[in-house]
């Protein structure tokens, strides 16, 4: 019996690994058909061909994300691109991680830089330089160069392209134009000013507790932000040293945490976005992302909450952290499904689609000749809070893009949050998260 | 019937088997020798399956790491604030319902709601009745003068905000054991008792408490290794972080973030299998105890 028992699943495990060599052995050859010089040229899509595309957009972002793919699909012959919503972020990034470990990776995902570099690492992702330089269907010199600057560097590993910048935002401050007026405050430009009127914002207003300033949660997580704010640095990504422990580091976690001890800000808490507290009128400034202008829009509006938005105050200096993720191809992808892929990138990120994008989502257009348009110009004329990111291109920063990115920004942020939560002072805090920092870096 | 296995009736026997061993053999087996070997993995590519060295260092980095301690003690105060409480809790409700009281069938599908619920469902609605400023839970402490208590977001009091829902989401199951054991015990006896003059409290701890002692076993060996296994209570009660300042990571969300989180498959496997060495202990002590107190 016990015999039996385990030859029945010797054969299904072998079984198993069987199936999984199969795939293996032929994805090699793809990848490596793909890597040989011209590989690329000589295909062509004659017989249809569906390419799915995971993404992590949801609500309003999902619709215009759907109408965009629909008016590509209904502009080819062969190619459909099929839209699966993994959820968040960080459920596409764990979906992305179990389906390469099964083989059944899709054809175009969106993903962060540090992704890419963990893609990388593995040769999970694709390498799209041939399709960008390609004579036929490639872009020209001028087409790439339209391509927001900043945005286009963040592809570039080594000098190689590996994805395309899709949906970027920046941060940007929302504010309750009424709660400003009412106390006779000007919008802050720099972190005086900024603590002043959060000072003055602070207090019982129609029988509610407003705090001056809202954060979000992951300020901590974010916190690169304030260091390069305060002139600093916190992470440098050519040396891969964590740079957050200096004195500026010190002023930038030093104003934060005071603000937060001092009750005139606050983090969102348990509404898990500041969105909320925001739209209910509970705090009067709020720093997030340009990505949430929907989220605070709609709620704004039920609730008859007079807002705004503006560039972030400056400390020493201004600046600005773009997020958001890219689009990229993965490299077990057939070369009909990634020439098929690279299309529709193309379609994505052209100037009409990125424009239509950044007006119904709040993230920004990825192309000079898109922010030059008569459309977004009168666009953002009437909405001047999407107009707002554009204005610190000039401030923009990148976050670093290493592998192991999530472990160290999640284990300094941690030690962050007790500071913020008043468990430690800004100087252990400091001491603790770099030396947290060093271990995820295995130091 | 015959009672010498052949091959013929072997091979039969092991064809009605066969669906449950193949799926118990690829999503329990096969994943649990898996990850044994995985915790011995040191250098490897984890997408191609490769293996250039074995070792201990898996190990190793757990026990040096402060953050699995505190995990590990986290999920211990976990076990102790949930088990006792939730069994005492249900088991007298369980005596409640088992007696003839109005509306017993409104109030025994009251409580068994939570179990039914989904997690996500219900962290939801906690989440709201924590809320500091809006919630349900600081307005009735209001009334007593108490003052708002940030559940969610001062580290003082998440673990306990989560003791307190996973309480409340595990009495549902263990009334409905408690309820079948209570109703298998013969009347009988205690009218018996009740005519030699032992009083209700007296009937309780000599006839009650012995009698449902299986039940009671069973009830808290379930318990135990669920609590052990606490993760869904955790992320969605927390919005996907265990807790503010992480304190009410506990053993597996420490597997989860190192594993989805950080790519660091070795350790989330090694970490694991400490995690099954302690609930195989405390199991083996259950039985232990089991042995020599239970009554069947």
């Amino acid at each position: 019996m016990k015999k039996l028992f385990m030859s029945v699943f010797t054969l299904l495990f072998v079984l198993i690994l069987a199936a999984c060599g199969n795939s293996e052995a032929s994805t090699n050859t793809e990848n490596e058909s793909s890597d040989s010089e011209n590989g690329s040229e000589e295909v062509v899509i004659d017989s249809p061909v569906e390419i799915e595309f995971w993404h992590a957009m949801s609500g309003d972002h999902e619709k215009v994300l759907t109408e965009i793919t629909d008016d590509f699909n209904g502009s080819q012959e062969n190619i459909t691109v099929k839209l699966v919503n993994q959820g968040s972020y960080d459920d596409l990034s764990k979906k992305n991680m179990a389906a390469a470990k099964a083989n059944t990776l899709p054809v175009m995902t969106q993903a962060y830089e540090d992704w890419i570099t963990e893609y990388l690492q593995n040769d999970l992702v694709a390498d799209i330089t041939p399709y960008v330089n390609h004579s036929e269907y490639g872009m020209s010199e001028e087409e790439l160069n339209d391509i927001v600057d900043v945005f286009r560097e963040a592809n570039i590993w080594d000098g190689k392209y590996y994805g395309l910048p899709f949906n970027k935002s920046t941060r940007i401050m929302f504010y309750n134009v009424d709660y400003l007026e009412d106390a006779g405050v000007e919008v802050p430009k720099t972190w005086e000013e900024l603590r002043a009127a959060s000072e003055k914002l602070t207090g019982e207003k129609d029988g509610k507790q407003v705090v001056g300033l809202g954060l979000e949660n992951s300020v901590t997580l974010e916190f690169n932000q304030w260091v390069h704010q305060a002139g600093g640095e916190y992470f440098n990504e050519a040396s891969g040293e964590f740079m957050m422990n200096s004195p500026e580091g010190k002023t930038a976690l030093e104003f934060v945490n005071r603000m937060i001890q001092d009750g005139i800000a606050r983090t969102a808490g348990e509404d898990g976005y500041m969105s909320g507290p925001f739209t209910r009128g509970d705090v009067a400034l709020y720093i997030g992302s340009s990505a949430g202008i929907p989220y605070v829009a709609g709620p704004a509006e039920e609730n008859g909450i007079n807002w705004s938005a503006a560039v972030l105050p400056a400390g020493e200096e201004a600046a600005t952290p773009f997020a958001g993720t890219n689009v990229s191809i993965f490299a077990s992808a057939s070369d009909e499904e990634k020439l098929a892929a690279w299309e529709y990138m193309k379609f994505l990120i052209n100037t009409e689609n990125t424009t239509k994008w950044a007006m119904a989502s709040g993230y920004l257009p990825v192309r000079y000749s898109a922010l030059e348009s008569e459309e977004w110009k009168a666009y953002t004329a009437e909405n001047p809070a999407y107009g707002v990111g554009e204005q610190q291109f000039d401030a923009g920063f990148y976050d670093p893009r290493i592998v192991g990115a999530y472990g160290l920004k999640n284990a300094v942020a941690k030690e962050l949050d007790r500071v913020l939560l008043g468990e430690l002072t800004v100087e252990e805090g400091l001491e603790a998260a770099e030396a947290m920092a060093n271990k995820e870096l295995g130091k | 019937m015959k009672q010498k296995p052949t091959l013929q009736s072997t091979l039969k026997a092991l064809l009605y088997l066969a669906p449950a061993l193949i799926i118990l053999g690829v999503f329990n087996i096969y994943p649990i020798i898996k990850s044994f070997l995985m915790s011995f993995y040191t250098d490897y590519d984890y997408f191609k399956d490769i293996v250039h060295e074995y070792g201990f260092d898996n190990f190793m980095f757990i026990f040096n790491d402060s953050e699995f301690w505190v995990a590990m003690k986290n999920t211990f105060i976990f076990v102790l604030g949930v088990v006792p409480m939730s069994i005492l809790l249900s088991l007298g409700i369980a005596i409640l319902l088992n007696s003839k009281i109005k509306f017993r069938g409104i109030f025994r599908s009251i409580y068994f709601l939570p179990f039914v619920t989904s997690v996500v469902a219900v962290s939801i609605v906690w989440r709201w009745i924590y809320h500091t400023d809006y919630g349900l839970f600081n307005y009735f402490l209001g009334l007593f003068g108490v003052d708002p208590i940030q559940w969610l977001t001062d580290p003082q009091w998440a673990m306990p905000a989560l003791i307190i829902m996973s309480i409340w989401k595990g009495l549902g199951y263990n009334i409905i054991i408690f309820l079948a054991g209570l109703q298998n015990i013969d009347q009988q006896y205690y009218l018996a008792a009740q005519m030699d003059g032992a009083r209700p409290w007296k009937r309780f701890l000599h006839m009650t408490v012995p009698m449902l002692s299986p039940t009671t076993f069973f009830v808290s060996i379930v318990a135990i290794i669920n609590s052990f296994k606490v993760f869904d209570e955790i992320f969605a009660l927390f919005n996907g972080k265990p807790g503010p300042a992480y304190s009410a990571q506990t053993i597996v969300y420490y597997i989860y973030e190192k594993f989805y989180n950080e790519w660091e498959f070795g350790i989330a496997s090694a970490a694991a299998y400490i995690l099954f060495i302690i609930i195989f202990i405390f199991t083996l002590v259950q039985l232990y105890i089991g042995k020599r107190r239970v009554t069947y």
